[in-house]
């Protein structure tokens, strides 16, 4: 190299692009991918599973597949075993506020290998919202479970440690079902305590409603408070 | 005994007391969501806080004496914050950093304490969304100002004369239409009357 020659370019200002799909040619959604779009797992799975599934729907070229609640995990196990989809990417519930089947669990499945999306539903009853776990299957399911469970109540069983995942554990309600009011129910979680050994605040506005905090250093008495003699 | 009334000696001691303390914070940042970001800024080189001698982050309550609670606070979280809060020592100071931690700011749900004010005693509130460091520097000035018109030492408040207030820490705000300066009084909370 000459003496005041610079150097070619570095090797790292290589750029690697994530390979995309192509777009799949649906005149309805252009947008569509062919990731989503996956006939012959839905084929598979009516072979093998039969009136288990209760329902197909493909919108803006998506699968979801609906099927029996008290099958999920077979389906899940043949679609992880057989199909290669070996990732759930999200689980999740759905409050649809209807008189029946009002409670929906979903789930999001990956194949790493193929490429592939599919998505999984089942449907429970309001009066008994119990869906068998899937963390036998994936053990990622296990803490969306749980925050499905801590927000719709749903309840999985075989679960390992179904706790609830982001509200307090004596909390009683189950604060994303559609009957619950946004603001919260008054009382049902407590502030700590205004000072130190005192009780727990239940009013959610304590300082709206004049209950203030007191400094934690004795404040200057008032006028016609009596002052001890130093 | 010693006489703690408002005399030479102790409001000296009071002047010199104060000013250490008003130089000398040690915030706990109370960081919960993205205000601690901007806090992070108000702490590092461009914004520079060590100009008031506030540089030394404690994550330690016992070490602290000015808690900022910076972000949105939930109903879970506030158990924990008054933890620490009792933990420190006094005197203290604390700041609700950003509007969330004022009043809750956008996420008026089941979940977030809707202000910190209801369970902290808060001494400044910063709004903004997050709020620009510049502004956490004039909380933390207005901080300076409040300990610097405290009694510390002196104990005859109740029977003496009222103290005139400490000379401003920066220069009063001057109104729009000219030289005459804003009202004390719009700028910060008088003493209680004594």
């Amino acid at each position: 190299m000459a003496e005041n020659e610079r150097p070619k370019t570095h090797e790292a200002l290589k750029f690697y692009f994530t390979p995309v799909d192509p777009p799949r040619g649906d005149e309805l959604n252009p947008h569509a991918k062919a990731t989503t779009y996956v006939p012959e797992v839905v084929e598979a799975l009516k072979e093998r599973f039969g009136d288990v599934i209760e329902e197909v729907e493909l919108y803006a070229g998506e699968h979801t597949v609906r099927v029996r609640a008290d099958k999920i995990v077979e389906v899940c196990r043949f679609l992880k075993e057989e199909q290669g989809f070996n990732y759930l990417a999200d689980l999740g519930g759905i409050d649809r506020f209807t008189d029946e089947g009002r409670f929906e669990v979903f789930y999001n499945l990956v194949s790493i290998e193929r490429r592939k999306r599919i998505r999984l539903k089942v449907r429970v009853e309001e009066d008994n919202p119990v869906v068998p776990s899937v963390t036998s299957v994936y053990r990622a399911a296990n803490w969306n479970e749980r925050e499905c469970y801590d927000m719709f109540g749903i309840r999985f069983e075989g679960h390992p440690d179904l706790r609830r995942m982001y509200m307090p554990e004596d909390f009683e309600y189950h604060p994303l079902r559609k009957e619950f009011p946004l603001l919260g129910i008054p009382g049902s979680l407590p502030l700590p305590p205004q000072t130190p050994g005192g009780p727990l605040t239940y009013d959610p506005f304590a300082r709206a409603h004049g209950h203030v905090p007191p400094p934690g250093f004795e404040e200057p008495p008032a006028e016609d408070e009596e002052v001890s003699e130093h | 005994m010693l006489d703690l009334r408002e005399g030479f000696l102790t409001t000296r001691l009071d002047v010199l007391l104060n000013w250490a303390r008003s130089n000398s914070l040690m915030p706990m940042p109370m960081g919960l969501a993205c205000c601690a970001i901007e806090m992070m800024a108000f702490a590092g080189p461009k914004y520079d806080v060590a100009r008031f001698g506030s540089e030394a982050m404690r994550f330690s309550p016992r070490q602290a004496d000015l808690m900022i609670v910076a972000g949105w606070c939930t109903y879970k979280m506030a158990h924990a914050i008054r933890r620490v809060w009792d933990q420190m020592p006094d005197p203290k100071w604390c700041i609700a950093m950003g509007a969330c931690a004022s009043t809750g700011g956008m996420h008026r749900c089941y979940g977030v304490v809707q202000g910190v004010d209801n369970f902290l005693p808060v001494d400044v509130y910063i709004p903004g969304c997050p709020p620009r460091p510049e502004a956490v520097l004039h909380a933390l000035m207005d901080i300076q100002e409040k300990i610097r018109n405290e009694y510390s030492v002196a104990l005859d408040y109740a029977k003496g004369e009222p103290r005139p207030p400490a000379p401003p820490v920066r220069p009063h705000v001057l109104s729009p239409e000219g030289d005459e300066p804003v009202a004390r009084e719009v700028l910060h909370r008088p003493l209680k009357s004594i």
